[in-house]
């Protein structure tokens, strides 16, 4: 492609039976970039991924290409002739074809001599040459999806989405199947959507995340934007563990440091660390891998959490000293989480 | 008791085994061993080719003609929304009530010289009969079309079930790539739903390759005409022993192909979220094209035929046959051959329970003598009194085609109580056992409370195919015993159409339940 557009949501709506499974959604997705959409079951990410497929039709609100409309009010180009490759959770390979018949598919405007180098093109570039005669259920599943994945970006599509591509794999081979494939995704310099409800899968991987509820974006932006400047304790839960005090339990200590006027403050367990001294009383340790989540009484009333490192095992009941990262203390217009 | 050798308990499915094994064996013995010398060249230049090279054109034509009627359809009816598409999903299996003599009767006496069709053409174009052509249906494609209109429902419940269970993500990908529906049906959908396809096709021309009723009525000359017309007419004794082991090896050739299609489904799938399809709306133009499409098949294979025979069955009303003895036997012969085709079918379902050999030993002779057309296994019948120098008349002559029906249905009767008995959770027996229930106390009180909805449909599915059948009761039928469908197969050859009209109607009333049957549960597993 020569010249590649952003894909962009402006205003999508979608209703089913009368629910807004997405409502008024704006999102661009920037050509060269993994954007993922995270959200829960039933939040609507399904939705709006098929709606940029074109295999749903928006109420209202148009899908663009650039500054091509591919579904609006009386236009709606059929997924058919849209051009946006798609990978599925279950990789949805054609069964009665080998690796080399899926990947060639789509590739129906080349001459049947080029059709065949082209997807062997593919198929090297995703480390599969020694299953090109494989059928799909001959392959593991990290292969089934590299083969999902070479079949969806060889027609040269003007995007690409992603439906939860990686949940579907063993977790032992997930990361490196995710590397090598979120690679060639990158490579191919097109809008990317990564649809998952894996935080750190957002976090890690893509350039963008937009965080989505009920139909609705609640925040977009950089991994880090998002992770440490939520706009929402909503927005904030979606990429990691948040917990709530009242401002009038934060310990004495703490209060100068954490600004903001309302009710309630919202923190990350890592923004409490674990230091020499007393004041707080150790309830529980869990290791959770590299990391402890330590559940902590502040003045015999108060449960605080925290998640560090930790040299030695605390036992329960021993007193520690907690210093706080005051950036991941947030504080919301919201009463609660 | 999984490693049962030889004790009580295995008697009876063994003697069950050999009672519906022997027939088929009968008739596969006799054809190995007839016929020497010159007569074997008479055989096989005069009989054998022909009636084979008949058949497996027949056979043939009626293949294309069956997956061109269930196929186009199943998969419009599964991708689809069009009016009356709710009813056709059901209403495609009804053609499989009509045996296929029905249907030949039927269509022969509308498409007649003096049947409706040709009068109106004739009245319309004011041309005379000698003016114009009209297909024949005494023919070999006449034939195949008859049967292919009787039995493509096995076609279309396979290529629904196919059509249906396919990955919806599959088909949306292969449009993201770019492939229009009519590509979508050749590239995607029906090369991965073929195998399931094949399987249900192979069933069907075994069925077909089993007719005897719509060939002899149409006058073509098939091998299942061929085995009656040599024993009877000819009084070829071995030609019709070698006919009927040309034919099982065709039909059991068709029931193998059908087993291993059916096994390789699943392996050939790689997809594990199944959904069933959001079916997308034709426009105005297309849904019209395609419920007139679904109408024409139904009117043709079903409605058309059915409106006739009523229509001339209340047209002579007035000097019907008295069909009372003839109802008397059918239902006799019908409840004792279902009774005990059912108790068959009960030892073989429970003993595939106990012992692996034991299971593999009678699912073989089950599917041997489902394969068996009803003419070989008759003849299997006739060799075996005449080996016993049994006369075949009075209860001799019942037992034996009691006896025929049991071995050529049990399979029949095994396959709804062996769904039924697979739906049991695996423990329930030892939990009974457990409790001290064991053997036949653990049968009437667990197992048979829990199959009865499969020993239900069994017993129904038994009863109309008895009822149905053709051949053998034609050679084995004491005097006195015609039954429906040997006496309207006898006024439908006689060319007394008229008079046969009303035993075809009964007998497809009576087939009707069973299909009614499966497509209510056709329908209730689409819908959840």
């Amino acid at each position: 492609m020569s010249t590649r557009q952003p894909l962009i949501a402006d205003q999508v709506t979608r209703s089913f039976a009368g629910r807004l499974a997405v409502n008024a959604i704006s999102l661009e997705l920037e050509p060269g970039k993994i954007t993922s959409l995270i959200g829960q079951s039933g939040s609507g990410k399904t939705t709006l991924l098929r709606l940029f497929a074109g295999m749903e039709r928006p109420d209202s609100g148009r899908i663009l290409s650039g500054e091509t409309v591919l579904s609006g009010a009386r236009t709606h180009i059929p997924i058919e002739t849209r051009n946006i490759g798609l990978v599925f959770q279950d990789f949805a390979l054609f069964p009665h074809l080998s690796v080399r018949e899926n990947v060639a598919f789509g590739l129906r405007h080349l001459q049947k001599s080029e059709r065949g180098s082209c997807a062997d093109m593919w198929i090297d570039k995703l480390g599969l040459a020694h299953r090109r005669d494989a059928f799909p259920h001959q392959l593991s599943g990290g292969e089934q999806q590299r083969t999902a994945i070479a079949r969806a970006l060889a027609p040269e599509p003007v995007a690409i989405l992603l439906d939860e591509p990686f949940s579907g794999l063993d977790p032992a081979m997930r990361d490196q199947v995710r590397e090598a494939a979120l690679a060639a995704v990158r490579e191919a310099g097109i809008p990317s959507l990564l649809v998952t409800h894996d935080a750190n899968e957002a976090l890690v991987h893509s350039d963008k995340i937009a965080i989505i509820d009920q139909g609705e974006v609640l925040q977009t932006g950089s991994p880090e934007t998002v992770y440490n400047h939520p706009v929402s304790a909503k927005a904030a839960s979606a990429l990691g563990p948040l917990h709530t005090l009242s401002r009038s339990d934060v310990p004495p200590d703490w209060q100068q440091m954490i600004n903001g006027a309302d009710e309630y403050v919202h923190y990350r367990p890592e923004a409490l660390q674990i230091t020499g001294g007393s004041g707080f009383r150790v309830v529980r340790q869990k290791l959770a891998g590299a990391v402890s989540e330590i559940e902590l009484d502040f003045g015999g009333s108060q449960t605080l959490f925290a998640m560090c490192q930790v040299g030695s095992s605390l036992q329960p009941g021993a007193e520690i000293g907690v210093s706080i990262n005051p950036a991941l203390f947030f504080d919301f217009a919201s009463k609660s989480v | 008791m999984p490693h049962a050798t030889f004790s009580l308990r295995t008697l009876p499915p063994l003697l069950i085994v050999a009672l519906v094994g022997l027939p088929v064996l009968a008739a596969i013995f006799a054809g190995l061993t007839a016929g020497d010398g010159a007569t074997w060249d008479h055989i096989l230049q005069n009989r054998l080719v022909p009636y084979t090279l008949t058949t497996l054109l027949v056979l043939l034509l009626s293949a294309i003609i069956m997956l061109g009627l269930a196929v186009p359809s199943a998969w419009l009816i599964s991708q689809y929304d069009f009016p009356g598409r709710s009813i056709f999903s059901w209403a495609m299996i009804l053609p499989l009530a009509m045996p296929g003599y029905v249907m030949a009767y039927a269509w022969a006496d509308m498409m007649g010289v003096a049947g409706p069709i040709q009068s109106h053409i004739r009245d319309i174009t004011g041309l005379s009969a000698r003016d114009y052509w009209f297909p024949n249906l005494f023919s070999a494609p006449g034939l195949a079309f008859v049967l292919a209109s009787t039995l493509f429902p096995y076609v279309y419940i396979t290529a629904r079930a196919a059509f249906s269970m396919q990955s919806l993500s599959t088909l949306e990908a292969a449009r993201s790539l770019g492939a229009q529906p009519l590509e979508l049906f050749w590239r995607v959908a029906l090369p991965v739903a073929l195998p399931t396809i094949a399987g249900g096709l192979c069933l069907a021309l075994m069925e077909a390759a089993a007719d005897y009723g719509a060939a002899d009525f149409l006058g073509i000359q098939t091998l299942g005409v061929g085995i009656i017309r040599s024993w009877q007419s000819f009084g070829e004794p071995n030609t019709a022993a070698r006919l009927a082991l040309t034919l099982i090896l065709i039909a059991g050739c068709f029931l193998i192909a059908a087993r291993v299609f059916q096994g390789r489904r699943g392996t050939q799938e790689t997809s594990v979220r199944w959904r069933t399809p959001t079916r997308s709306k034709l426009p105005p133009v297309m849904a019209a094209a395609v419920t007139a499409l679904c109408s024409v098949i139904l009117i043709v294979c079903f409605l058309a035929p059915i409106a006739r025979l009523l229509w001339l069955a209340l047209e002579t009303s007035a000097n019907a046959p008295d069909l009372w003895p003839l109802v008397r036997s059918t239902l006799m012969l019908g409840a004792m051959g279902a009774a005990l085709a059912f108790v068959a079918a009960l030892v073989f379902s429970l003993s595939s329970k106990r012992s692996e050999t034991l299971r593999l030993a009678t699912r073989l002779i089950a599917a041997a003598g489902y394969a068996a057309p009803g003419a070989v296994l008759g003849l299997g019948a006739l060799f075996i009194l005449r080996e016993t120098g049994q006369a075949l008349s009075g209860w001799v002559a019942i037992g034996f085609l009691v006896w025929i029906y049991v071995s050529r249905f049990t399979s029949a009767g095994v396959e709804p109580i062996q769904a039924s008995l697979a739906r049991l959770p695996k423990n329930l027996d030892l939990a009974a056992q457990s409790l001290g229930s064991t053997g036949l106390r653990q049968f009437a009180r667990v197992d048979l409370p829990l199959i009865a909805p499969g020993a239900f449909a069994a017993a129904l599915i038994l009863f109309v195919e008895i009822l149905k059948e053709l051949p053998a009761t034609l050679m084995l039928r004491p005097f006195g015993w015609d039954t429906l469908a040997v006496r309207a197969h006898a006024y439908a050859t006689d060319e007394r159409l008229a008079q046969a009209t009303l035993p075809s109607l009964l007998i497809v009333l009576a087939g009707l339940a069973p299909v009614l049957l499966l497509s209510w549960r056709l329908g209730k597993s689409e819908r959840s």
